[in-house]
């Protein structure tokens, strides 16, 4: 019997919304640390769990969150954290680990105000730490979300992602996501046709380990240079392989822009009334959002703006977005203007003015 | 609403779920008794890491008469981060002369968040109002609202909140209304109103299609973020 | 007639011998623990982990199921895993820097909540893989990298009791026990009371075991045997210091 009953229509915050979607996709444990915006997606779980047999473990820490979600994953279990800023530089640690180990855990990230406590409320400032955080190359994937009802879908969809490639997965959303209240339609992924990737355990499969079947040795430590090379080919390969399977965007207008906006997360969302509003005026702007931030969509983006004049890439942070457009353009000779507000909302009223600058050739 | 029905002191608590519309009643409320020309005074009791919340309309209510206990954001570091700091006037809010409209947040504890005002245990006169909609989906079925209310200690009536934000219609408020009049039956409660935002309420008249009051809302609480 | 004895079976052969340093405690102890599973007859129910230090070397040690996680993690990873499948029989193997300095808050956490795992610590009084600086367990006056003219307690304070400290804040099912290498059938009787207590679900399982390292020591046979039988338990008594309260029927 499924949890929800067909397609219901509901009205809630976004941490209710993650918790809700963990519940449908079959997560089996919750490991969390209290930190502000999460704080409801462990408040739901635990208001949600014990009806559904589900289970969480609060802990100590964000290091521990992170390591007891590998162990619930290690044991072929969906399990999850949440966390947010200042957690989210611990998450790093076990993050690293699960990467090293390709330990499909999923983290939901609500990024708040950095650097350091800063605030609790909102920012886009933990786009490079989520992408590339750890002491490694970023094998990770992580969805920006822009919306309640894409809160729900991506949760669902990251255990299926991480289960399915074995990479750890972020849906990346911020304080506003979290605590604002919308509608959105919950589901049972099975009634929309959506099959949940089998989980399968690392640990503790039957049979005599040395006998009936090789122990599991699972390390992520190396003794040689290559070594550890021949691993990370192999994982670096997998990761490109996988990329184009996974790679999520959106756009809009883009065809002979004279600006290309360049949006992810609830900024997308002022930012795409921006551009349609002045679109509607009859201006040539345009939209390119990025979902997946990583992996990036590259080659998308690129013939996006290939197409265009100029580009404006806006977020609530100081760069961090506009640092990975940047890389992902090299070599493409385009201006790019921005509106960067680190730990500030954006609102369209903002992008609109900014855009009427620019589009009348008053620079900024 | 006629004045005379009014009691001396009006004094309501506002409680329910997570989100269910609590402040927005609470808020709404307090005005309309304001513009009655009465004496009101609305208290923050959103403790459970609130973020929307009363302290960002402190200014705009003060200026239609209601008197606001609440902490301005930028007055407190780090509200979120180390919890709401309980403002220690809000302790005494019913020795406040004429009406108190408390909001009161969701969390485990429910009702006896109230341990928490001096004379609240003792004060007869202090009702208190869960909030409910149906399109939370902890309070969806009248057997959810009935569990729900139940664990939130003493409740003296319920309101039929229910809405879907901007996606609400009539039908959704009608569906809200029989579910939650059904669950008051069986909780042996009142329904005090169904609350309708402003733009739907032309369409409604005084009373729902069960002879409940209805309280027209207007929507304050989203510029309320923080 | 045998001259090798007998290796457990539950070790890992083609891994054999192992890497620890001539004289090492960790052989000793993973034998104990080898042994205790043999005789328990629990190797396809067991976990491993191991974490940072020389208890990495571990990694491949047996054939049981076995996670390497990182420096002071491997208490949460172990917990991780016991909530997700109780069925197991997890034991997270550290050091004294992994589970009492850049571990300790998993540690405290892990025994005050009671989780239903076995810790087994090797003190050995120094950070022995990178070079022999000072440990929380490091003596007062002993020598090492870092206090190279002795801990001086004034300066770079005091050891950490770990039994005690576990005993002190565990629930009453709790077993708690300091061993020695030295005292080979005690350590091998404190693990498997440690295994069963878990099995039995009663509470946390600690035990601390005293172990050599004449490498960083720049010990001899006799001086090492020496400071692990004589010296360390002056610091730290050895015996159980948490006994569970065993409930009948």
């Amino acid at each position: 019997m499924g949890i929800i009953e067909g397609e219901k229509k509901a009205f809630m915050t976004g941490n209710e919304a993650v918790a809700w979607a963990a519940l449908v996709a079959g997560a089996e444990i919750m490991y969390g640390y209290p930190i502000t915006p999460q704080n409801e997606i462990m408040q739901y779980w635990t208001r949600l769990a014990p009806k559904h047999g589900r289970k969480f473990l609060q802990t100590e820490d964000e290091l521990s969150a992170g390591f007891t979600t590998i162990g619930g994953v290690l044991t072929g279990k969906r399990a999850f954290t949440a966390t947010a800023g200042p957690g989210n530089v611990l998450m790093q640690e076990p993050m690293s680990m699960a990467e090293a180990m390709r330990i499909p855990t999923v983290v939901v990230v609500q990024q708040r105000g950095g650097p350091s406590t800063a605030t609790v409320i909102y920012s886009q400032q933990e786009v490079t730490l989520t992408c590339f955080g750890g002491n490694g190359e970023g094998l990770r994937v992580v969805y920006s979300t822009s919306s309640h009802q894409e809160l729900y879908d991506y949760t669902i969809k990251a255990f299926n992602t991480a289960w399915k490639y074995r990479f750890p997965t972020f849906v990346l959303a911020d304080g506003y996501q979290a605590k604002m209240r919308e509608s959105l339609v919950l589901y049972d992924p099975e009634e929309r046709g959506i099959e949940m990737v089998p989980t399968e355990p690392f640990v503790g499969k039957p049979g005599m380990p040395g006998e009936d079947r090789p122990p599991a040795h699972l390390r992520n430590t190396y003794n040689i240079e290559e070594e550890l090379e021949e691993v990370l080919k192999k994982d670096i390969q997998e990761y490109e392989q996988m990329a184009p399977e996974i790679i999520e965007y959106d756009e809009f207008n883009t065809d002979g822009a004279d600006v290309l906006v360049i949006a992810h997360g609830v900024v997308f969302r002022s930012a795409a009334m921006a551009v349609r509003k002045l679109a509607d005026e009859g201006l040539k702007v345009g939209y390119f959002r990025p979902i997946t931030l990583r992996p990036f969509p590259q080659e998308q983006l690129r013939q996006a703006a290939a197409k265009a004049k100029q580009l404006m890439v806006v977020e609530s942070a100081y760069g961090q977005l506009l640092k990975l457009v940047k890389d992902n353009l090299y070599g493409m000779d385009l201006p790019i203007h921005t509106h960067l507000r680190p730990g500030v909302g954006v609102t369209p009223e903002e992008v609109v003015a900014d855009l009427r600058t620019v589009l009348e050739g008053r620079e900024d | 609403m006629n004045p005379e029905e009014l009691p001396k002191r009006v004094l309501e608590a506002y409680i329910g779920e997570y989100a269910s519309g609590k402040s927005e009643n609470a808020v709404n409320r307090a005005l309309e008794l304001a513009r009655l020309g009465r004496k009101v005074t609305l208290v923050d009791l959103d403790l459970v890491e609130p973020c929307y919340t009363l302290r960002p309309l402190k200014r705009k209510l003060g200026e239609e008469g209601v008197t606001v206990l609440a902490w301005d954001t930028g007055e407190m570091i780090g509200l979120g981060e180390t919890g709401n700091i309980l403002k220690p006037e809000v302790r005494f809010c019913l020795r406040h002369p004429g009406d108190v409209i408390l909001d009161i947040g969701y969390g485990s504890f429910g009702a006896q968040v109230l341990n928490l005002v001096e004379g609240a245990a003792e004060e007869q006169e202090l009702k208190i109002y869960a909030v409910i909609n149906i399109a939370r989906p902890m309070t969806g079925t009248v057997a959810d609202i009935v569990d729900h209310v139940r664990s939130l200690g003493r409740v003296d009536g319920l309101i039929n909140n229910s809405h879907l934000g901007e996606d609400t219609d009539l039908d959704f408020i009608k569906q809200g209304a029989l579910i939650v009049k059904e669950a008051a039956a069986i909780l042996g409660l009142p329904v005090i109103a169904t609350s309708v935002m402003e733009e739907l309420a032309p369409s409604l008249g005084k009373t729902d299609w069960y002879g409940h009051p209805v309280r027209v809302i207007k929507r304050y609480l989203p510029q309320a973020f923080w | 007639m045998d001259i090798q004895p007998k290796m457990p079976k539950s070790w890992n052969a083609a891994t054999k011998p192992h890497k620890f340093c001539p004289g090492c405690g960790h052989g000793l102890i993973l034998k104990a623990l080898g042994q205790v599973i043999d005789e328990m007859g629990i190797q396809d129910r067991v976990v491993f982990g191991c974490d940072i230090g020389c208890s990495l070397l571990s990694w491949d040690f047996f054939n049981v199921d076995t996670v390497q996680t990182h420096h002071g993690r491997t208490t949460p990873v172990m917990v991780g895993i016991k909530k997700a499948r109780p069925d197991r029989i997890v034991i997270a193997y550290m050091g004294d820097g992994g589970g009492y300095a850049i571990g300790s808050q998993h540690l405290v956490n892990a025994a005050t909540r009671d989780d239903k795992i076995t810790v087994i610590l090797v003190n050995n009084t120094v950070y022995a893989m990178t070079g022999g600086q000072m440990a929380p367990t490091t003596m007062p006056g002993q020598k090492t990298e870092t206090t190279p003219f002795g801990r001086d307690v004034e300066q770079a304070g005091y050891p950490m009791m770990g039994p005690e400290m576990v005993a002190a804040i565990t629930q009453e099912g709790a077993y708690v026990a300091r061993g020695s290498v030295a005292k080979f059938r005690k350590l091998k009787e404190y693990i498997r009371k440690a295994l069963e207590n878990q099995i039995a679900m009663r509470g946390f399982s600690f035990v601390e075991a005293l172990s050599t390292c004449p490498t960083n020591w720049r010990t001899n046979a006799e001086k090492t045997w020496e400071f692990v039988e004589k010296i360390m338990p002056e610091q730290y008594p050895l015996g159980e210091l948490k006994v569970p309260v065993i409930k009948e029927g």
